[in-house]
């Protein structure tokens, strides 16, 4: 990358957009960092310092610790069956087979789907008296009588991340797909006359090839699912029990239902640092990656 | 001692027939070029050899072991290809190693071929390295080395040395001669450049559209071309074609005055000069082509000239010595023992003989 200082020019074509830019992010972030460190309430007058006491509170809070491990187990499930699940469906769609051009549009579906159709739909599978999963596990005898997959504390993180792997392993797919195809041929001949065994070609041929794309998929994944709050919310609202309450659940609560907008201000900031944390880490994985890929 | 056979090898995708019967017989030792346009089925052969796809019929004997349905890693078979294929995250050494890696070779044995083969090869600083860290020439003698390390039988290489520039390509081209007089190997060698096939072959295969147009030894290809096809696809600048008419007593080339004495068949005869059988000196009993000089390129060693004769049009390979100025007239001489005579409707060739006037 080049390190050389922008000339001015640069910077005043740039001007009108970073004027905007920083009044619809800036302007907010600040006035965020100003109410974090507030007792402001949503409605009513501005509200005192109180200095990091905020912080503090949410820190030992048991609300906060339960959400942020539910949010990690989430996260963690939820992208890593992505990533396994995305790769094999690649793999298979890479081979030749007839219908295989009308398998890889159709997998595209489920991606293209607003987060609210899949939520609305997996809700729909999961409803306890007409769920499509009742009936199809009672039906081939896996259950004897009929759940509520959404309202029980034991299943609904799970019903949640099966709802979420639907709808985004198909990216992942996608990206492996291309970078799948991207492989050269020879190579592979030369793994199989040089007599490599398909997983010594997955590991030596295939592997080297993935793992640049599949590191930019974890990427966006994790910051996404880190985020996750529209399926949660329209699934379970964060219930039974507090067991789906993930931490943007947490942030939506606090501020908006309990109106404490000042203690729901510090908790957006830690998310926020904690998604800057893994950009970060991703970022300098990557860097390391491309380095190596040459 | 490793011979190939090939009989009667025949490959069709759907409908279309890519190789039309190719019958080959290779002996141990050998040189072979494949030497063909793009397209003409040479890496389909190929790949069949290696037993990366199977022939639709035919038979593969190497060793007078047939190699139809043997998996291509029990053929002791290595390729080369034109992308090098090497293994990105592996080192160079590992990638020399890994065919013995996969044959779970111990690990002792395989420092000791690999450091062999570098050492042939001259990569041996080159060990630790990445293949991404390379230029196209070092990873093309990785390439070699990997194959090298397996001790096959058989040399497969496809278009080796197609990616490289002009002048890598010649010391590439020396570095494989080198090679394979000093290990004695037996090699079959794709490529769609005359030069590299007149290097490096002991004998060369000319493919046409699926089949073997000729096969001999360079000399024999370019002296004694069995078709037009061949005659006009070695050599550059390409042999001259001219039509004739039959005259008493010989053929008339073109529609110029001059007249090859000669006994010829009644069918229409197409008569083939290569450019550097024209001399500007007088030939003791050749023949006489006159015109006018009509564009001159020198190469370096040679100019390329191009004379302009009645209704035609010859290329004659010139030393770079002799002034020539555009526009002037200029006779060239060729002797006859160097004409190449084609039927004009079969393209095969036709032995002539001259008729030489009592000297
Ligand atoms: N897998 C394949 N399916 C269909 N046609 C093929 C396949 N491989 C090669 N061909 C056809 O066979 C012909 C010869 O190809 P190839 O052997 O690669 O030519 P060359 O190596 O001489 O350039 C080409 O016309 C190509 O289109
Ligand atoms: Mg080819």
């Amino acid at each position: 990358m080049s390190t050389e200082r922008l000339p001015l020019r640069v910077w005043l074509l740039m001007l009108p957009l970073l004027i905007v830019m920083l009044t619809v992010i800036g302007w907010p972030l600040i006035d965020t960092i100003r109410l974090s460190f507030s007792d402001a309430r949503l409605v009513g007058t501005g509200g005192h310092f109180v200095g990091l006491h905020n912080f503090t509170k949410m820190l030992s809070n048991s609300y906060f610790h339960s959400a942020f491990f539910t949010t990690l187990k989430f996260s963690l499930w939820s992208v890593t069956l992505e990533l396994v699940i995305g790769v094999l469906v690649a793999l298979l769609l890479n081979q030749k087979f007839h219908g295989r051009t009308l398998l890889r549009a159709l997998l595209i579906l489920p991606w293209a789907l607003p987060t609210v159709v899949n939520a609305t739909l997996w809700r729909l599978i999961y409803n306890p008296e007409y769920g499509a999963l009742n009936a199809a596990l009672t039906q081939l005898g896996f259950l004897d009588s009929y759940r509520s997959w959404l309202g029980e504390p034991g299943t609904a993180l799970t019903a949640l991340i099966v709802a979420d792997v639907w709808k985004n392993f198909p990216l992942v797919a996608l990206i492996a797909l291309a970078a799948l195809q991207a492989i050269p041929n020879d190579i592979r001949a030369a793994a199989i006359s040089d007599g490599a065994n398909v997983w010594r070609r997955f590991r030596h041929v295939t592997l080297p090839y993935l793992l640049g794309p599949l590191m930019v998929a974890l990427v966006l994944r994790t910051i996404e699912a880190f985020k996750v709050f529209d399926l949660i919310w329209i699934m379970t609202r964060g219930g039974p029990a507090n067991s789906t309450r993930s931490l943007s659940i947490l942030v939506y609560q606090e501020a908006f239902a309990f109106q404490r907008a000042g203690s729901g201000a510090s908790l957006a900031l830690m998310i926020t640092l904690m998604i800057t944390v893994l950009a970060v880490a991703y970022l300098f994985i990557m860097r390391r990656l491309a380095g190596e890929g040459r | 001692m490793s011979t190939l056979e090939l009989h009667g090898i025949r490959k069709s995708y759907g409908a279309l027939e890519t190789l039309k019967g190719i019958d080959l017989d290779l002996q141990n030792g050998e040189f072979l070029v494949l030497l063909g346009a793009s397209g003409c089925g040479k890496s389909t052969l190929l790949n069949m050899i290696s037993g990366l796809s199977e022939p639709t019929a035919g038979e593969i004997i190497l060793d007078g072991r047939t190699l139809n349905g043997v998996h291509p890693k029990d053929r002791d078979i290595a390729m080369v290809f034109q992308s090098y294929a090497l293994y990105p995250n592996l080192t160079v050494a590992r990638n020399i190693g890994f065919g013995l890696e996969m044959r779970n070779v111990d690990l002792t044995t395989r420092k000791k071929a690999v450091a062999e083969a570098a050492e042939m090869l001259q990569i041996s600083h080159l060990l630790d390295r990445k293949p991404g860290d390379l230029s196209g020439g070092q990873r093309q003698r990785v390439a070699i080395g990997r194959a090298m390390v397996r001790k096959p039988k058989l040399f497969l290489f496809d278009e080796p040395l197609s990616n490289l520039d002009a002048k890598l390509r010649m010391e590439m081209r020396s570095e494989l001669k080198r090679l394979h007089q000093m290990l004695g190997v037996t090699v079959v060698y794709v490529t769609h450049d005359q030069i590299e096939a007149m290097t490096l072959a002991t004998r060369i295969a000319v493919m046409n559209g699926g089949q073997i147009e000729q096969l001999g030894t360079p000399a024999e290809i370019y002296n004694r071309p069995t078709s037009r096809f061949v005659a006009e696809f070695m050599g550059a600048p390409p042999m001259n074609i001219l039509p004739t008419s039959a005259v008493a007593g010989g053929l008339r080339l073109g529609t110029t005055k001059t007249v090859w004495r000669c006994h010829h068949p009644a069918s229409e005869i197409v008569v083939g000069i290569r450019p550097e059988a024209l001399k500007t000196k007088t030939i003791a009993g050749g023949l006489r082509l006159s015109g006018r000089v009509e564009l001159i390129e020198l190469t370096g060693p040679e100019q390329i000239v191009s004379l302009a004769l009645d209704g035609a049009s010859i290329t004659a390979s010139l030393p770079a010595e002799e002034e020539l100025r555009l526009g002037q007239a200029l006779d060239l001489y060729v002797d006859t023992e160097r004409l190449s005579a084609f039927d004009a409707e079969t393209g095969l060739r036709v032995e002539i003989t001259s008729e030489h006037p009592k000297a």
